[in-house]
């Protein structure tokens, strides 16, 4: 009982610490790749944390005109500017329903925002520019949506019309392009045709050094407001900020999870007090031996304060290990519920940061009892029976 | 000519029992020379513990002095008291008093630990010792794998560990067969021809008649006795 606690607290300090950190290198990892990149949305826009990235659009009627796009254009040290349509849709196929988001973009957009190499067909290609009614469907779409697979060739209804299934994408997983497993790529133009929207609430712009991501990005968003006469009217959001805002949004997370438990290291040591008062009490007479054979007051403080630690350690190297065993756990639950893939990192400094937990626990919990222990008269411990 | 390694200077002991002072030890002034042998006697409640307890720096005198190797111990403090019991005393209880936990020869070099000496000397010193009381085939035995007479002599090998000058012994054949007492004593009484000095607490007036020198305690009064 005395070990569990013990356990119990330093496996929750590893298990959150490794699903923290690796939560942290997934998202940093992801986002690095696209620090060059600036997300432009009106309205609001906001990280999709777990994962890494992904994008959600509030709802709104406020779309970007051409004039915003031109004027982005001019502003230095932009690459390119794409826009990007979105919207949900109903896709059919094989008699049944399910509803999709649809993205209207062109190849030449698509390889601009992600590179075609980083999102990666399972089959097929990309659209050819020009080419109507195809679409290229996520992966999800034509695996787990419907009971028969879709593949390559067939032909499915989108909002009433038909389309070719002209390629695949890979599982993309967590990250930038989760959502891209549930989408369904369209050409603009047949985008307006089966949405009637032709207009876009966001695009992706590409500049030439990160470094000045940030100034851009505030260019962009002075640019696009006054165009609209209004100071909120747009959200430009540079991958760095989206990365600082998930690890510290992460951080806070890990900070609450951590204090909780700490309140199993709590209970802990006083788990680990009692057992040594018990001790204690019970070796009483061989306290008085000790002492009576020469021990100093300190040697006896110094035994028990040992054997306290010595307690401690044996349940952190426990929960340690279970720690790591909870973490791959926890990651393998996370994956399954939220998608994506998530692996802990064990670092040596968390497991240095455990083993130093339990020794802090297991001295600062057997102070007292091994100074009880210390204080005892020789003369009457000797004698205890 | 022997020189003191004792001196007890009215060494007193009371207790108080709410109201009442018990006298456990009258004043007392005796001096013991080093390589005596010396039994105390005296019934249940005499005050024999109490000398005892006193002389082996396990408890503090009410008033009066102890001298011990010429230093007053009577003012010391606890940590200077426990040097002079691991440099100076060694104990040998009715009730062994061993570590359970540990063997016999760990028990042995425990308190070989307190004085600084390293792990391998303590095992060196105490595998001699054990030889030393007969029990070289027992060192790794734990107490409850010996019988009461191998216990005590694990006891008096402890006892020896930290050569200490004086051996103070609390009946020490109490709790063991006539055989074994005597296998005890035989090994105590070796060690007192080698200069040691040994003073011995019991009940058996055959046993107190094999030392030099005899005490009597009746009523918390120590006196010469002749047997």
């Amino acid at each position: 009982m005395t070990l569990l606690g013990i356990c119990i607290g330093i496996m929750a300090i590893i298990a959150l610490m490794g699903i923290g950190e690796g939560m942290q290198q997934a998202i940093t990892g992801e986002l690095s790749s696209l620090s060059d990149t600036i997300v432009l949305s009106t309205g609001d826009i906001s990280a999709n944390a777990f994962g890494g990235g992904g994008f959600e659009h509030a709802n709104n009627n406020e779309y970007l005109t051409e004039r915003d796009i031109a004027d982005i254009q001019r502003i230095n040290g932009i690459k390119d500017v794409s826009t990007v349509l979105f919207s949900p849709g109903i896709i059919t196929f094989n008699g049944e329903s399910n509803s999709v988001s649809l993205v209207g973009i062109d190849e030449l957009n698509m390889e601009k925002i992600f590179g075609i190499g980083v999102l990666g067909l399972e089959s097929g290609d990309f659209i050819e520019e020009g080419k109507q009614n195809t679409c290229v469907i996520g992966y999800n779409v034509a695996h787990e949506y419907f009971d028969v697979d879709i593949e390559l060739g067939n032909r499915v209804n989108i909002n009433g019309k038909n389309f070719a299934v002209v390629g695949i994408y890979k599982k993309q997983g967590s990250g930038m392009s989760t959502e891209t497993d549930d989408n369904i790529h369209i050409t603009p133009r047949d985008f307006e045709k089966i949405t009637g929207l032709s207009e876009s609430s966001s695009a992706i712009i590409r500049i030439y050094d990160v470094t000045y991501a940030d100034v851009i990005a505030d260019e962009i968003e002075t640019v696009v407001n006054e165009n609209h006469g209004d100071d909120d009217f747009a959200n430009a959001i540079t991958m760095t900020s989206l990365i600082e805002s998930i690890q510290q949004i992460i951080s806070i997370a890990q900070v609450v999870l951590l204090s909780i438990a700490s309140i199993a290291l709590v209970v802990a040591s006083i788990g680990i007090m009692n057992t040594m008062l018990t001790s204690v009490m019970e070796r009483t007479r061989e306290i008085g031996i000790m002492k009576a054979i020469g021990a100093t007051n300190k040697d006896v403080l110094f035994i028990f304060i040992m054997e306290g630690i010595l307690i401690s350690i044996i349940g952190g190297f426990v929960g340690i290990a279970l720690g790591i065993i909870g973490s791959r756990g926890l990651s393998t639950v996370l994956t399954r519920s939220f998608g994506g893939e998530l692996t802990p990192v064990i670092s040596t400094s968390s497991i240095l940061l455990g083993i130093a937990v339990a020794v802090i626990v297991g001295m600062l919990s057997s102070l007292y009892p091994a100074r009880k222990a210390a204080k005892m008269s020789p003369i009457e411990a000797v004698r205890y029976e | 000519m022997k020189d003191d390694i004792i001196v007890t200077k009215d060494l007193c002991k009371t207790y108080v029992l709410g109201k009442i002072t018990v006298p456990a030890l009258k004043p007392t002034s005796i001096s013991i020379k080093r390589g005596d042998y010396i039994s105390i006697v005296g019934p249940s409640g005499s005050g024999k513990s109490t000398f005892m307890n006193l002389l082996g720096c396990l408890d503090t005198p009410t008033s009066g002095n102890l001298i011990i190797e010429g230093t007053d111990v009577s003012k010391l403090n606890e940590n200077q008291l426990a040097k002079i019991r691991r440099e100076k005393i060694g104990f040998i209880f009715q009730k062994y008093n061993l570590i359970p936990t540990l063997n016999a020869i760990d028990n042995v070099a425990l308190s070989m630990s307190f004085v600084g000496i390293n792990l391998k000397t303590r095992l060196k010193r105490a595998e001699e010792l054990l030889g030393l009381v007969d029990l070289s085939k027992r060192i790794s035995h734990k107490p409850s794998e010996l019988s009461g007479g191998e216990q005590q002599r694990v006891a008096i090998a402890r006892a020896l560990s930290n050569k200490p000058s004086i051996i103070l012994a609390d009946e020490p054949t109490g709790n063991v067969d006539t055989k074994s007492g005597d296998k005890i004593m035989n090994i105590l009484e070796d060690i007192n021809s080698q200069g040691e000095t040994i003073i011995i607490v019991t009940h058996d007036l055959d046993i107190a008649k094999r030392a030099n020198r005899n005490l009597y305690i009746h009523d918390g009064e120590v006196v010469e006795a002749a047997y």
